[in-house]
């Protein structure tokens, strides 16, 4: 479907919802264009291609707002979108009002993102790229005996919002993401690692430094073993650290705050970390490979302290939660799919980096753990509480330098407790996309951490 | 919708270039949901999506297209042009489209897309009230329940014509007590492949109590402790260990590529001799139940371990070209925006011989785990994680105070070894499996079992 066909549909939807007593109404419009190849050995193993799209109606009767969605474009369609939304609205009684936004002065946001090199992305293009990075992985070693998984996606597409008030923006942008892990074995012993990279333009990819990052981490695994449980300063990783704050990142949202679901409530204006961390969120940061001019209620987005040397300045507030909290909503009512509820989520999370290096923390923290992978994130957790007990990786780190690999360890301690623990922020940023946007954080040194282990 | 001439068309255009085997996958789904927070109705959604995803082989070698533009000419374009970056598979296919079959849901009486909203938040509503005013420590009730059909359509270049309705209903009820700076939550979440009426006859506000009593109890509860230790998992949803630690690594998505600690394993011992189990899609209305998979083979009850022997994969299209093994009738995918793969229905392990309480009492000290979270593996190494939501310390053979925050992590193979009790309770709870093909509904399941040592992650 093109855009105008699009506009011209969510125009008449907008239109008719007055005959169906709607006093507010908007609808939101995704399309995805979508592309990947899979490498495995030496041959395309898979080739995907698709085009989706999808359409939001939500619409307000009696200060209730019913929700539904549809991937279909037919007139019958709009009957469907309109019905059913109402008769969601009679079974409503929330007592946090719902509104449908406009702002005089930004009725009309446009942001065209998209890259000429998006064109360059073709199966036979990726192939080439793929073919190349798996044999350049199988050759660091030996003991690299198998690619399991090697994939190269990119992806495309416009978001429309429009809504009763005269409100009608537009925005799209492209991605290109690599994905690849490999598998050595050595003496029966196996180890797996994996690495990311994503951008605009897969000319730009740089394939030795893929490689050797990941060789690095796959190799450095061997020879690993436990240690013994007690408690251990430790530098969580960049990866490791990205990984648990998208996590808890939650307890930042004002639903959560307002629902009795996050610890946070209340401590706006207070201290709730170490002075060493400065977190902000930086929807349009020039370094970011997705910039988010405006959220799916079309509130334009702003550059802001979350947290300010340990301070918590503002919590994340959709149009809703602001309403509630007499305050204006800070742009992050997203839809994480046209077939969701506009919830709150993330645009690009920066956390402010120091001057020491990865050697510069070892020789801080001089006897500890430096952890470099966190898993079972999405069950260890305890999203409200806080509290965590994760099963993890990482090297032993003795007289400031890291001595040897370590696995079948958990990690447990307490997210705010973590916050506060924060002794020293690295300077070794790295990237990773999380809901909307992208995290960038350093490794950081925490002090006093629960390890369990079985030596 | 398109017609069967379409639908040859789109199969032809696949053979007429390179593949050897087309398959079209059209589906239409239906949903909706309604939400309760503390017994006021938040969220009530209806969805209605459809889409056409079309795969493509020559050999091991795939294509996978996929869209919700229905058109024809574009189909077949899309068709086409996907077959063009296939290897050349140098065979000739005769295909022919035969006559459509269609499987109905295992058991519907109500259609749970015709009962009306208000009856269900009603229901909710219920016991929602009952939970908020059972202990002052309560301080939030979420309920939601969610419905939804899915018609599948699945026909290709083998012969295959074939279409399933499936029906599900799942309901989530969770609390959350809180003491001072302490929140914990108490939860269930049940699912089945039925109508309504298995809703009408869930008997929630005994639930919602036993969801009150597991947040209270775990609110005041000490850190767990760390180390090793005999572990004993509880019946029902304890079997995520089994699902975790050994499905993923016997599915020809792992197995296949040969990065499964299992591979190569068929007749070989791989669990303790206490331990059978089976993948079982055919168990009449249970959540993770099929009849015609989503390459249109039929399913089957799969035994996966004997006595400790392995005697299965599971196995799809494309792992039994890898592989050189027969299909299961395993492939799953979310929908349509997924290529099938591999995946779980209905696992569990089966039924010892003994009692629940002799295990607990021959127990001198350990962790029970009366209610486990999530967890993940990877199946290369065997190593896997997971959250255990509500455990006790045992100590001289008696269930004693609880603790929070454990998690357990090993390596499959070893854990599957040191499983040394199986208790008589078998019992299944759902689930949901998240991996290549996207989120499925499973049902894991086992009975009460001791594991004799597992590393422990607490924080004392």
């Amino acid at each position: 479907m093109d855009i105008s066909a699009a506009k011209q549909f969510m125009k008449r939807l907008i239109d008719k919802s007055t005959s169906y007593g709607f006093e507010e109404a908007e609808c939101c419009f995704m399309q995805d264009y979508s592309m990947s190849v899979d490498i495995l050995n030496q041959e395309v193993s898979s080739y995907e291609n698709s085009n989706e799209q999808g359409i939001s109606f939500r619409g307000k009767v009696k200060g209730q707002m019913g929700y539904a969605s549809t991937t279909s474009f037919e007139d019958s369609a709009i009957d469907f979108l309109l019905k059913e939304a109402y008769e969601n609205c009679l079974v409503l009684d929330d007592e946090d009002e719902e509104f449908v936004y406009c702002d005089d002065n930004d009725k009309e946001l446009f942001h065209d993102q998209t890259t000429p090199s998006f064109s360059k992305n073709t199966c036979a293009s990726f192939s080439v790229v793929g073919l190349s990075l798996e044999k350049a992985l199988k050759d660091i070693d030996p003991r690299v005996t198998a690619v399991d998984y090697l994939s190269i996606s990119c992806g495309t597409g416009p978001v429309i919002v429009m809504n009763s008030k005269g409100l009608s923006s537009y925005k799209d942008s492209d991605y290109v993401s690599i994905f690849a892990e490999a598998r050595a074995t050595s003496e029966g012993v196996v180890k797996t690692a994996g690495n990311y990279w994503f951008g605009n333009d897969v000319d730009l990819f740089d394939e030795k430094k893929f490689v050797d990052v990941l060789g690095k981490k796959l190799l450095g695994k061997f020879g690993a073993s436990s240690i013994k449980s007690g408690t251990y300063d430790i530098i969580l990783g960049n990866e490791a650290f990205i990984s648990l704050l998208s996590t808890f990142f939650g307890s930042f949202s004002s639903f959560n705050m307002q629902k009795g679901l996050s610890l946070l409530a209340d401590k706006e204006g207070t201290v709730i970390a170490s002075e060493a961390l400065t977190l902000s969120e930086e929807p349009m940061l020039d370094k970011a490979l997705l910039k988010i001019p405006f959220d799916s209620e079309g509130v334009r987005t702003k550059s802001k302290n979350i947290i300010n040397k340990g301070k918590f300045e503002t919590a994340l507030y959709n149009t809703k939660t602001a309403r509630k909290a007499n305050r204006q909503s800070t742009g992050n009512g997203f839809r994480s799919s046209y077939a969701s509820s506009v919830g709150i989520l993330t645009t690009n999370i920066v956390i402010k980096p120091d001057s020491l290096d990865l050697e510069g923390l070892c020789k801080e923290v001089n006897n500890g753990i430096y952890i470099t992978d966190l898993n079972g994130l999405h069950a260890g957790v305890n999203a409200i509480s806080g509290d965590f007990s994760l099963q993890s990786e990482g090297y032993l780190i003795k007289d400031g330098l890291l001595v040897r690999p370590i696995e079948q360890i958990t990690v447990a301690d307490n997210f705010f407790e973590i916050l506060k623990k924060i002794r020293v922020v690295g300077n070794d940023v790295i990237n990773y996309p999380v809901d909307m946007g992208e995290f960038f954080s350093p490794s950081i040194v925490i002090d006093s951490v629960s390890v369990s282990g079985d030596e | 919708m398109l017609s069967d001439n379409d639908i040859k068309r789109i199969i032809e255009a696949g053979l007429d270039k390179k593949a050897d085997y087309v398959e079209v996958y059209i589906e239409e789904h239906n949903a909706r949901s309604v939400s309760l927070l503390n017994s006021k109705v938040i969220r009530s959604g209806s969805v209605f999506d459809s889409g056409i995803g079309i795969r493509l082989m020559s050999g091991v070698n795939t294509v996978y297209v996929y869209s919700n533009d229905f058109s024809i000419e574009s189909l077949i374009r899309l068709a086409s042009d996907a077959a063009d970056s296939l290897k050349d598979s140098n065979s000739s296919v005769d295909f022919k489209l035969s006559n459509s079959v269609r499987t109905e849901p295992f058991i519907v009486v109500k259609d749970p897309l015709l009962v009306a909203k208000s009856t269900q938040v009603d229901f909710l509503r219920e016991a929602s009230d009952y939970a908020l005013g059972y202990n002052p420590l309560i301080t939030q009730v979420s309920s939601s329940l969610v419905s939804e059909d899915r018609l599948s359509r699945i026909i290709n270049s083998k012969g295959i014509n074939k279409e399933e309705m499936q029906s599900r209903v799942r309901l989530t009820f969770s609390t959350i007590a809180t003491q001072g700076n302490e929140k914990q939550t108490g939860r269930v979440s049940p699912g089945w492949q039925q109508g309504y009426e298995v809703i009408e006859n869930y008997p929630l506000k005994e639930k919602a109590k036993s969801c009150c009593d597991q947040a209270i109890r775990m609110v005041s509860a000490g850190y767990a402790p760390s180390g090793m230790m005999p572990v004993i998992l509880c019946n029902g949803f304890g079997g995520v260990i089994f699902h975790e630690a050994c499905g993923h690594a016997l599915e020809a998505t792992s197995v296949g590529i040969g990065n499964s600690c299992f591979k190569d394993k068929i007749g070989h011992q791989i669990a303790s001799s206490c331990v059978s189990a089976r993948d079982n899609a055919r168990i009449k209305g249970e959540w993770g139940s099929y009849y015609t998979d989503d390459e249109g083979n039929d399913s089957s009850d799969l035994l996966l371990i004997e006595n400790g022997i392995c005697r299965n994969y599971l196995v799809d299209e494309l792992g039994s070209r890898r592989m050189g093994m027969p299909v299961t009738g395993c492939s799953r995918r979310q929908d349509y925006s997924y290529a099938p793969t591999s995946r779980m229905s209905n696992t569990y392990i089966e039924a010892g011989n003994e009692k629940p309480g002799d295990i607990i009492s021959d127990t001198e000290y350990g962790l029970y785990c009366a209610d486990m979270g999530g967890g993940s593996v990877d199946t290369s190494t065997g190593e896997f994680n997971f959250a255990v939501n509500e455990a006790y310390i045992i100590r001289d053979g008696k269930i004693c105070e609880p603790v929070r925050g454990a998690t357990l992590i090993g390596k499959g193979q070893e854990v599957l070894m040191n499983i040394d009790r199986v208790a008589d309770d078998l019992e299944l709870a759902a689930g949901v499996c998240g991996s290549l093909s996207g989120g499925v509904p499973v049902t894991v399941g086992q009975p009460t079992i001791r594991v004799s040592k597992i590393l422990v992650g607490g924080r004392k």
